[in-house]
């Protein structure tokens, strides 16, 4: 695993990749940072927040690779042909952009370590949000690695991962509008009206119940609970076991 | 030693690979040949543990592939048709790559890839990103990933597809340098690179093996007999008694005859004999004083063998 994590993780500096996610990261989180700083609210538990938002956009562009080109260029093969599991090649990979999200996150320590260093404290809410920001990050990682094993192609990869990725960004929202269509419903008062707006009203609780965001809604205050990161973590497994099948079955029926 | 027993490989309706066996022992090298689509490609993914077969059993070194891939894959370096290489990475690092993939413990690594750079003469470009080098390094680049962890057994898919002449004939001395101490198995659509490197070769066709022998062998059985053609300055007749006198001639018969009194003789040689008796030919061509100015064997090459076993 340590392997393919090191030839995955190097890669990132080897094409523009890895320089133009942290680029970018250095640019909209100091740009944010500024803001506030300039505005003496320097919240970094809300920039950390915030900067996960635009995970939609960071991670396609370090997952689409990941295992597209390898099927592009056929180097695949090594990892079938050699002793080697295919879980510890999906592990190394999917380590290996966590740890590019790792060194995106050194801009961030160095907003922390300016701001105590001008105001004294960043509050408990910093390691909250911090949190959040890892395991969210593996969540995401997770979706566009497995979008990767399903093409060969780095743009097909990059565009399913952001609408992925952008369903689950929404669901909050989406959530919303179907609770707003219930209340909708709510001023018709017949049986039928009220009965669909019951399901409704199920469907919107379950949607809400499945957005990672919201579920990590307190973190940001230095309020902790397991409930959210198991899940994060249970559906990121979900996503790597999904991607060994992949990979898994294409002994089986590639032609 | 690899063991390969009724292979089936089914796509969908197709049967790609329909019931293989063949062995390969220790230190052989053998020739892998067939038609485009007859499941060359197939089994050879399947040998080395790529794709997995619908039913039958590879044993590598007595490792079955499916049940203890890790121990199978350890003893087999694969250069498939088209190398697996990082552009982005040097020749070293790439290597020192696969060496963490065959788990090549640290204190060995240096120099084994010294030797393998030696070997395959890449030892100057060693630093050099595989990106930026030739399509013929870049082959020996592939050669050298399937030595790393010193594989007793080697697959070499097409080896020399692509390169020039000066190339091939590199590539061609370095399997043959490496077939002294490995188990070798080559796929070539060049027949005459197999005949010159291959003890054995197995023809597959529509999923079958349609052939395993010697060359030499699938010749004689091919043609039924053995066949000479010698060519000569002399009395025709005369000639044909004295040779038809030699015990394992079965038949003389003459080709061509000019003016000059140069003819040409056919000499079917009984197959069972196992003799060589061309030095009789010769001894007695000698004592009667007529030339030989041609003398060579008549059995079909092997690209005749190719299209006869193939076209059924």
């Amino acid at each position: 695993m340590f392997a393919v994590f090191k030839r995955e993780f190097f890669s990132y500096f080897k094409s523009p990749v890895g320089y133009i996610a942290l680029a970018l990261f250095a640019f909209i989180s100091g740009y944010q940072y500024i803001n506030m700083f300039a505005y003496a609210q320097a919240n970094i538990a809300s920039e950390i927040i915030s900067m996960i938002s635009f995970f939609v956009v960071f991670v396609p562009i370090i997952t689409m690779g990941l295992l597209s080109e390898d099927k592009k260029r056929g180097t695949e093969i090594l990892y079938y042909t050699n002793p080697v599991s295919l879980f510890d090649v999906v592990l190394g990979k999917f380590l290996a952009a966590l740890a590019l999200f790792g060194i995106m996150f050194v801009n961030i320590i160095i907003h922390i370590i300016i701001t105590k260093s001008s105001k004294g404290s960043v509050g408990i809410g910093v390691l909250g949000a911090s949190v959040v920001f890892f395991f969210v990050a593996a969540l995401y990682i997770a979706i566009g690695l497995f979008t990767s094993s399903l093409t060969d192609s780095q743009i097909i990869s990059a565009i399913l991962s952001f609408v992925f990725l952008l369903i689950f960004q929404m669901l909050a929202t989406l959530s919303t509008f179907i609770s707003n269509g219930i209340t909708s419903l709510m001023t018709n008062e017949s049986s039928d009206a009220t009965s669909i707006a019951a399901v409704g009203e199920k469907i919107a609780n379950a949607v809400k119940w499945l957005d990672p965001l919201a579920k990590t809604q307190e973190f940001r205050y230095g309020v902790f609970s397991v409930f959210p990161l198991v899940y994060c973590v249970s559906l990121a497994l979900v996503f790597l076991y999904l991607t060994f099948r992949v990979l898994e079955k294409k002994r089986w029926s590639q032609k | 030693m690899i063991e390969i027993k009724d292979l089936v490989k089914v796509y969908g309706d197709k049967r790609a690979v329909n019931g293989i066996s063949f062995t390969v022992e220790d230190g052989e090298v053998l020739g892998f040949l067939g038609p485009n689509g007859a499941g060359k490609s197939t089994t050879m993914n399947i040998l080395t543990g790529y794709l997995s077969s619908t039913s039958g059993s590879v044993k590598v070194n007595g490792f079955d592939i499916l049940e203890n891939p890790e121990e199978a894959k350890k003893c087999i370096g694969y250069l498939p048709e088209l190398p697996p290489l990082y552009m982005d990475m040097t020749v070293l690092e790439y290597l020192n790559f696969i060496c963490d993939l065959k788990k090549v413990p640290k204190v060995e690594r240096k120099m084994q890839l010294a030797k393998i750079l030696s070997m395959v003469k890449i030892t100057d470009v060693a630093e050099r990103l595989i990106g930026n080098l030739s399509k013929g390094y870049k082959q020996r680049v592939g050669i050298a990933q399937a030595l790393v962890g010193n594989p007793s057994i080697l697959i070499l898919d097409e080896p020399t597809v692509g390169l020039d002449p000066n190339q091939i004939l590199e590539i061609r001395k370095l399997v043959k340098g490496l077939a002294k101490n490995h188990t070798v198995i080559i796929s070539s659509h060049i027949l005459s690179e197999i005949q010159a490197m291959c003890d054995r070769v197995v023809i597959i066709n529509h999923g079958r093996v349609a052939a395993v022998d010697t060359i030499t062998d699938l010749s004689k059985k091919l043609s039924g007999k053995s066949k000479l053609l010698l060519s000569f300055k002399g009395p025709l007749k005369e000639v044909v008694n004295s040779i038809r006198t030699i015990p394992g001639i079965i038949d003389v018969k003459p080709r061509m005859s000019d003016d000059s009194g140069i003819h040409e003789l056919e000499i079917m040689l009984d197959p069972t004999l196992g003799s060589d008796l061309r030095a009789n030919i010769f001894y007695n061509m000698a004592k009667g004083g007529w030339p030989i100015l041609e003398f060579r064997s008549l059995d079909p090459t092997l690209e005749e063998v190719f299209l006869s076993i193939t076209s059924h």
